[in-house]
């Protein structure tokens, strides 16, 4: 780990050994824990809970609350922006089950004693990612922690009928999904330094600068449009994170009993080669993700529905493949989608 | 026989060092790459065997220290 700069303000990625999304424990280490610890999801009043992006109970016939919570290490250094991604990120869990009324964040935060001076740069930023979906900050905790994070525990409501989980995609179902990824080699891309700077902008042909601030923007963007325009279209839904687009395709196959193929990857544009350059393994759907997109299987009755709820929204979205009849997760020769904002 | 050791650096640091190491071999030619960053192993292994390198994993430790061995073949291009 590179030591902090000291005279120049602080760069918070370097106050961490893993950045964003790439901090999460695997898919398999995180099966073992809950069943090691006989954590399930039987409980009276539960709709959902573990093994999906966030836990719902049932308040009364036409009320559900959802709740989350999520945190991770800096993935920018500009600690405003930082906030923005972290409460971005945690907010999108509950998107993704179509929760999207009363949305409340309880913030999660550790710094550094040196970096104590930014946390208030950070609830800033997750001020106004919070303010821009109609929600607040309510309260929250706050520690001393030698690898800074920030984040939070969100709860928001829905009509128990609108919500969504990753068990109801059906063979035939087609895949939309609504960033496209390439974030962790946009940002790995920031973080090499001088020595390789070269390097990475040799292996792109369009200035890194903008791959960086493309990828800050499409982090910094909320799901809660994508929700309100899936919701009431989709069979099933998730959203792309540290496990990658496969990762998370992986979920829904073993959640919903169904088999995915993805057929298309929509990047941002210079991102296949600087994951090329790090071995992230962007082309092969593996390349960890923060604040991703949804991901959003749809019955073909529906897809044109959808698609004009995308558009009248302004959401981004682009096919990536199908649920079929086998089970897992994989690549079928996919498309590379170059896209720049 | 070249040896790196990219212990204490995280990605992509490590492909990027391995990289220019690797750039300064003939066919036939090996690179040992010691490291201690998990993501490193998979990453490196990823990047060079996508490149037409042989890699050939010497230790791989629960702890996340590893040992690579990377030969250059007559398919390896540096990119």
């Amino acid at each position: 780990m590179t030591e902090p700069a000291t005279t120049e303000p602080p760069r918070l990625t370097e106050f961490a050994d893993l950045h964003g999304c790439s901090c999460k424990v695997g898919q398999s280490e995180l099966d073992d824990l809950l069943a090691s610890a006989g954590v399930d999801e039987d409980h009276p009043h539960l709709l959902f809970g573990v093994g999906e992006d966030a836990g719902a109970r049932l308040l009364s016939e036409d009320l559900a609350l959802v709740q989350t919570v999520d945190f991770f290490t800096p993935i920018v250094d500009a600690p405003t922006e930082f906030g923005r991604i972290a409460a971005c990120n945690a907010l999108s869990d509950a998107f993704a089950t179509g929760a999207t009324a009363n949305v409340s964040c309880l913030v999660v935060m550790g710094l550094p004693r040196e970096l104590t001076d930014v946390a208030s740069d950070i609830l800033v930023g997750m001020s106004e990612a919070l303010e821009e979906v109609d929600g607040a900050i309510v309260g929250g905790h706050t520690t001393v922690n030698p690898w800074p994070f920030a984040g939070g525990a969100i709860t928001a409501t829905a009509d128990p009928g609108d919500l969504l989980t990753s068990e109801g995609a059906s063979p035939g179902d087609r895949l939309f999904l609504t960033k496209p990824l390439g974030v962790q080699a946009a940002m790995g891309a920031h973080r090499v330094g001088s020595e390789f700077e070269k390097t990475v902008r040799n292996a792109i042909e369009r200035p890194m600068e903008e791959v960086v601030s493309e990828a800050i923007a499409w982090m910094t963007t909320p799901n809660r449009d994508a929700a309100l325009a899936v919701r009431d279209h989709a069979t099933a839904c998730t959203d792309v994170t540290g496990f990658g687009l496969l990762g998370q395709a992986r979920v829904i196959a073993a959640n919903a009993d169904v088999g995915v193929e993805i057929t298309s990857l929509p990047v941002i544009e210079g991102t296949p080669a600087l994951s090329e350059l790090f071995g992230y393994g962007l082309e092969d759907g593996e390349s960890a993700e923060t604040s991703g997109g949804l991901l959003v299987a749809v019955s073909e009755d529906e897809v044109s529905a959808m698609r004009t709820a995308f558009d009248r929204r302004d959401v981004f979205a682009r096919e990536v493949g199908t649920i079929t009849t086998g089970s897992g997760a994989r690549l079928v020769n996919p498309t590379l989608d170059p896209i720049s904002r | 026989m070249t040896h790196v050791d990219v212990t204490g650096e995280v990605c992509p640091r490590p492909a990027l060092i391995v990289r220019r190491e690797l750039s300064e071999l003939e066919e036939g030619e090996t690179l040992i790459v010691e490291g201690d960053y998990p993501p490193a192993q998979k990453n490196l292994t990823r990047s060079c065997e996508k490149r037409g390198f042989d890699v050939n994993t010497i230790e791989s430790a629960e702890n996340g220290s590893f040992e690579l061995e990377i030969t250059v073949t007559e398919f390896a291009s540096i990119g």
